[in-house]
């Protein structure tokens, strides 16, 4: 290994340090407002499945298939085991 | 004495608490287990609950409790000498801060990392969390105006050290903004984001912001308080934006100066050489509070504080790779809080000043020491920035934005923590405009402190801000006696030997009641009609925690003899 590329893998490797020391606990904040948010849409997507009747179903039908791949890991933070009829989810 | 023997002494006696203490409380009080599997694993999300390595979680653990508190408070309690300071540091340090901050994040990871106010709920009572609710709500409502007298007076000191402080808003968005698009490592981006705040110190020299003609003018208003008012209308703002447009990046700014600071201490004590010239005992002045008890309301962050039982259970649990990791993260972060502690005490006796006699012009009384005492710090600090070559001058305004950018950080997040506080108490009281509306909340989160800071009593600009300070101390203890509460009664119900957690428990109690009933007498004698009737809410809510501590810890001790269920964290451990 050439001096110059040992500098280089050192350099990203304090930059790595860094990053878990200092950011990640920032961007945490940003993940978390992103899921706050992205929480909300789901919940005005979903609004029937919770006995509540929505207006613009037929609007935001095409949402759904977007929103599903982790309704499961949604449903369970939101305190609820199971969701939907059975075979919909879990 | 020379400053860095006392460090080494203190370096020392950390050590071996850590390497000895804390070993004790892992295996015999808090039986942890590095098999049990922690909610970062078992309720992972890849947002609050995240595994992380024990060092990295340390740094994000002590950057979240290390602010201006372990500061102001040992930089005022240096006035009845630096021995009882020290040694309460110390001692609170290892027997009370470690066993506090270890063990609620010891419980709450054994409670799906519950936050300290469900705890108290869910392993005391119901009641607990209103008491719990109360408390905070009286100790955010003095952080804020405590921390707002502090900016207050280090702006109307160091004018140099205004508009650097206020740079430094738009260059946290901005750093915030390009780590946040670029997706790129952070290093570069931060080491020019820290070079450039400094770096803003010159243009500070050169257009010092200076209200006092305003305030000349004005006449109502004295140049500090034009300043809280200032403040306020700006945390009322900042605390109404998202968290991650500009608390958290100027957080991340602040942990740096963080680091940066505790090495121009640590530098500065080791190549300076500086030798203590206060006395290790003061003689209390006529007039003056007398250490005992007073001391231990006065130094509350740096010897034990609450808040860190919050930080601990609310985000620290969540992360915590194994249960074992809980003693490194949790005793050493009362550990580094301390040292900071001990920073101020050196900082404020080694660094100030060079002869005892110039010590005693500068904490001849306790209101003038309380007054001063922050800027006692920027002084010292500055003179320890001076011994590694940096020119006093600008020493001072870095120690001066150190310690205003941790203070405003704090104000940022007290006034938002307060605004839950007060929907949540609204709520629970059935006032639903002012539960669900923000802007009300928000408005009382800020008028309620800024009136305390602005009231008029004692000096010339309002209260004397040691007794404030010793105020807001009073509900910090208060909120660790509660935490150490729900440890006890935890460590109780799994027969296990509670002492370590009682002693500091009961000392704590027994110290901030006895101070609250003094300054209550003084208080009803100075016909003083706003801090009495606060001193004696504070005072009610001590006796209310006496009496919720000591029926939870006997019913569970009543439990353990008659054989009741060993661990009220089995069933979290079953659910999770």
């Amino acid at each position: 290994m050439s001096r110059l590329s040992w500098l280089a893998s050192a350099w990203r490797r304090v930059e790595a340090a860094h990053d878990q020391l200092f950011v990640a606990r920032w961007r945490q904040g940003l993940r978390r407002e992103v899921r706050r948010q992205e929480d909300t849409l789901r919940a005005l997507v979903m609004v029937e499945s919770l006995g509540v009747d929505n207006p613009v179903a037929y609007e935001t039908l095409d949402l759904i298939p977007y929103l599903v791949a982790d309704v499961h890991e949604w449903h369970q933070r939101m305190g609820r085991e199971s969701f939907g009829d059975p075979g919909v989810c879990c | 004495m020379p400053a860095i023997v006392v460090a080494l002494v203190v370096a020392v006696l950390f050590y071996l608490g850590y390497r000895y203490y804390s070993s004790y409380l892992a295996k015999k009080v808090y039986a942890l287990d590095p098999a049990f599997a922690t909610p970062a694993h078992t309720m992972r999300d890849g947002v609050d609950f995240v595994p992380t390595n024990k060092h990295v979680l340390f740094g994000h653990h002590f950057t979240s409790v290390a602010g201006a508190a372990p500061i102001v408070g040992p930089a005022i309690a240096v006035f009845w000498g630096w021995g009882p300071a020290l040694a309460w540091v110390v001692l609170g340090t290892i027997f009370a801060a470690g066993v506090h901050d270890f063990g609620a994040l010891a419980v709450s990871v054994r409670h799906r990392a519950k936050s300290i106010g469900t705890l108290a709920r869910d392993v005391i009572n119901k009641r607990a969390r209103t008491l719990f609710l109360l408390i905070i709500f009286f100790l955010l409502t003095l952080v804020n105006a405590v921390f707002a007298v502090v900016i207050g007076n280090l702006f109307v000191a160091n004018p140099e050290a205004v508009l650097p402080i206020v740079l430094e808003i738009p260059l946290a968005i901005a750093i915030g903004q390009y780590i946040y698009r670029t997706r790129s490592p952070a290093l570069v981006p931060s080491i020019v984001g820290v070079i450039l705040l400094y770096a803003s110190i010159g243009l500070g020299q050169l257009w010092p912001i200076s209200l006092a003609g305003i305030a000349a003018e004005d006449g109502l208003f004295t140049e500090r308080n034009i300043w809280v008012i200032l403040l306020f209308a700006y945390t009322f703002i900042a605390s109404r934006i998202p968290v991650w447009v500009l608390l958290q990046p100027r957080d991340y700014i602040n942990s740096h100066q963080l680091f940066i600071a505790l090495g121009v201490i640590g530098l500065g004590i080791i190549v300076g050489l500086d030798t203590i010239v206060a006395p290790a005992f003061n003689d209390t002045p006529e007039g003056s509070p007398h250490w005992f008890p007073f001391l231990f309301i006065t130094i509350a962050c740096g010897a034990i504080s609450g808040f860190h039982s919050l930080v601990s259970s609310g985000t620290t649990s969540k992360q915590l790779d194994k249960e074992t990791d809980a003693r490194y993260v949790g005793y050493l972060g009362a550990v580094g809080e301390g040292s900071l502690a001990v920073g101020a005490i050196l900082a404020c006796t080694a660094g100030i000043v060079a002869t005892t006699a110039d010590w005693n012009a500068a904490y001849p009384d306790f209101a003038t020491a309380s007054d001063g005492a922050v800027g006692n710090f920027v002084n010292g600090v500055a003179h320890f920035a001076g011994n590694i070559g940096v020119p006093l001058t600008i020493g001072t305004i870095f120690a001066a934005i150190v310690v205003i950018s941790f203070a405003a950080t704090t104000m940022d997040t007290g006034v938002r923590l307060q605004r839950y506080i007060v929907q949540e108490i609204a709520d629970i009281v059935g006032a639903k405009p002012v539960a669900r509306n923000v802007t009300l909340a928000t408005a009382i989160a800020v008028i309620v402190p800024l009136a305390m800071a602005l009231l008029p009593g004692g000096g010339e600009q309002g209260y004397t801000f040691g007794v404030l300070w010793q105020l807001f101390g009073t509900t910090n203890q208060l909120t660790a006696g509660l935490a150490l509460a729900v440890i006890a009664v935890w460590v109780t119900k799994n027969r296990r030997n509670p002492i370590a957690v009682l002693v500091p428990l009961v000392f704590l109690l027994v110290m901030t009641s006895w101070a609250l009933v003094v300054n209550l007498g003084n208080f009803i004698g100075e016909g003083d009609w706003v801090l009495a009737p606060l001193d004696a809410i504070i005072f009610v809510l001590a006796i209310w925690l006496i009496f919720e501590a000591a029926v939870a810890l006997r019913k569970a001790w009543l439990s353990t003899r008659s054989g009741g269920p060993v661990a009220a964290e089995s069933e979290s451990e079953s659910e999770s």
